[in-house]
């Protein structure tokens, strides 16, 4: 079908009004609001000895527990919108240490990156790590915090000294008044952990002798103790321990990933137990202003006549 | 992706830029006339028929431009500010649980929630650095081995969540001063000299150091041009940083004067202020504030910039003739066909 002429000129002449309105809408439409869903964070990194095995693969390489949890937090920070805000902190010992209460990500990407390079093992003041009473503390700290913001707890799930299965430390909190996400870092093989000294350099590897195999408690329990004495000697060795990080999680009512492999996983574990906040964003929606304007034009010009059959 | 020294945030809208061509190779708008010759031969109409197409043209491809989305990156420009630059060294060693100021014995014994050294602190240093727009802060962390843990910074909000957080939980067992001080000189390592340059340390006692640890700090000081400015938490009421002459004999030796001692020996700016109340830890932030004005080269981000603008009205500006031409066009078919 061909247009007549007239009705060719008519609609041309609307198209090209149209366009102009479009311009002009684009060019002085104030921008609207848009609501999108924002966060508060808190990243706990463990940085005890058993971080600094190298078993995780990142791309083609082998890199240490510690500095793929670090990497992983910056993706982490990365992906999220504009207008969520982080905090991080560093666990050591038998506690985790807040180091920034959480920041806005965007403006401060700069900041929080500069501080996460900074953690080292050097930091820890300690040369245990007991990690569930660390993550206990750690929920205590972000209940402090306001707004609260939801834990990720990264670490491989190492005690040092070990924990008895029938005596976990208490934990006196309601759970999951906290929302949080432990995230198992490391390999599934037992390996040698290298051992710091006072300045925090690496200086050989933990002996089987230096370390505690049983839990201390547990050995003047009759039970307990029978139970401990059958254990394997291999807590100078280190793997990730998944089984124990999934009973931890459940205590204290977190989720538990296990080496995630993008940071969209632990941002939509996140999204569904945080408590989101409905942030307000200035959305100018020039570019689909113009874009229609611009799909009008192209329309008057584009080479209908190849497609309809000629006239003679 | 970066062109024209633009930031695009849609670059691959740049494929359909031969879509400008379009105009060109198109008879949309053309009349079948019978017979050619029949036209009259006219130079004026030539011209507009050309200047409509460079119209759409150029509406095209502005219109294209703009959806790409062009802006000017995120920069830095230098201006010159009123101002210091600081390195906070908080104690954070377990005595900075206790309680500040305490006029009671019993409560010098009891554990400190919001009175506690720290706190008070985080309070005051709050609303310092909340004060001085144009400072740039640094935070060390004050551990067995001090980390230089904010390097100096512009953003006030990650200066004060760092504060915040040094408020939260419970003190570390061990501290190290000397360590501390010489990774606050670090701070200002491979940085312009700027301005004012400030390593500002609130503890409530001193350490010893040994010999080689003063020398390193006495030299480091001296080179970077650095001023220590130290607010001394008291414990004791009594107690003076400056020996005195009704000295309690148990106060000569204690660490917190022969840092004093070292701190004046070293040949810098030096100032320390005695808080035993709150009111003195507000006194002497506020001379602190008041003494640190001097010119500072303060680095500004600039954020980016949304240019789509310039493009849009390159656009209405060829659209306006165009849109007009066509709406003339239809008139005059209208005319001619009633």
């Amino acid at each position: 079908m061909r247009l007549s002429y007239p009705k060719r000129i008519f609609l041309t002449a609307l198209v090209m009004l149209i366009s102009l309105l479009m311009i002009m809408a684009a060019l002085w439409l104030p921008p609207v609001d848009r609501e999108i869903e924002v966060m508060d964070s808190l990243f706990v990194i463990d940085i005890t000895d058993s971080m600094n095995v190298e078993d995780v693969s990142f791309g083609s390489e082998t890199i240490t527990r510690l500095d793929w949890a670090k990497e992983y937090t910056r993706q982490s920070i990365l992906s999220m919108p504009c207008g969520s805000h982080a905090g991080l902190a560093i666990f050591s010992e038998a506690r985790s240490l807040i180091l920034m209460t959480p920041v806005e990500v965007c403006a401060n990407y700069h900041d929080l990156m500069q501080m996460l390079s900074q953690f080292h093992p050097t930091m820890a003041w300690a040369r245990s790590s007991e990690v569930s009473k660390a993550l206990y503390t750690a929920i205590r700290q972000a209940k402090e915090i306001t707004p609260q913001p939801t834990v990720v707890f990264l670490t491989d799930g190492h005690e040092a000294p070990p924990v008895h299965e029938t005596l976990f430390p208490k934990f006196t909190d309601t759970p999951g008044e906290v929302p949080g996400v432990i995230v198992g870092i490391g390999g599934s093989d037992l390996v040698p952990i290298p051992k710091t000294n006072e300045f925090g350099e690496i200086e050989g590897y933990w002996e089987i002798n230096e370390v505690m195999h049983k839990d201390v408690y547990a050995s003047s329990r009759g039970d307990a103790a029978e139970l401990n004495n059958n254990r394997p000697r291999t807590e100078h060795l280190s793997s990730q321990k998944k089984s124990h990080m999934e009973t931890v999680s459940r205590r204290v009512g977190f989720e538990f990933i296990s080496s995630p492999t993008s940071p969209q996983k632990l941002i939509k574990e996140m999204q569904k137990i945080s408590d989101t906040r409905q942030q307000p964003v200035k959305y100018d929606l020039f570019v689909w202003l113009a874009s229609i304007a611009l799909i009008l034009l192209l329309l008057v010009f584009l080479p209908y006549s190849l497609f309809t059959k000629q006239h003679e | 992706m970066m062109l024209f020294g633009l930031e695009w945030a849609f670059p691959l809208v740049f494929l359909l830029l031969p879509m400008v061509l379009l105009p060109w190779f198109n008879n949309n708008l053309d009349k079948t006339v019978a017979w050619t010759a029949l036209v009259p031969h006219d130079p004026l109409s030539r011209t507009i028929s050309l200047t409509l197409k460079v119209l759409s043209s150029v509406v095209i491809a502005a219109l294209l431009l703009a959806v790409a989305s062009p802006a000017i990156p995120e920069r830095t420009v230098e201006r010159f500010g009123e101002g210091a630059e600081i390195v906070l060294l908080l104690d954070r060693s377990r005595s900075m649980d206790d309680a500040f100021a305490v006029t009671t014995q019993a409560a010098n014994y009891s554990v400190a929630g919001d009175n506690s050294k720290r706190r008070v602190a985080r309070t005051y240093l709050t609303e310092f650095v909340k004060k001085r727009p144009d400072d740039r802060f640094g935070f060390v962390f004050f551990s067995t081995n001090s980390i230089n843990l904010l390097p100096l910074t512009y953003s006030k909000e990650a200066i004060l969540n760092t504060i915040e957080a040094n408020s939260l939980g419970k003190g570390l067992s061990d501290t190290n001063l000397a360590d501390a001080l010489m990774n606050s000189a670090l701070m200002f390592e491979d940085q312009p000299y700027r301005g004012s340059r400030i390593v500002l340390l609130v503890s409530d006692g001193g350490q010893l150091m040994t010999d080689e640890a003063m020398e390193l700090i006495t030299k480091r000081y001296k080179e970077m041009n650095l001023s220590i400015y130290w607010i001394y938490l008291k414990a004791r009421q009594g107690m003076t940083l400056e020996p005195s002459e009704n000295d309690n004999i148990l106060y000569t030796d204690l660490p917190e004067r022969k840092v004093h001692e070292f701190f004046k020996s070293i040949g810098i700016p030096y100032r320390a202020f005695e808080a035993g109340s709150l009111e003195e830890f507000a006194a002497a932030m506020d001379e602190i504030d008041e003494q640190q004005y001097q010119t500072l080269i303060v680095e500004e981000l600039v954020p980016h910039e949304p240019k789509a603008d310039w493009f849009l009205w390159l656009a209405l500006l060829a659209m306006l003739p165009l849109a007009s031409s066509h709406l003339y066009s239809y008139w005059g078919v209208r005319k001619a066909h009633e």
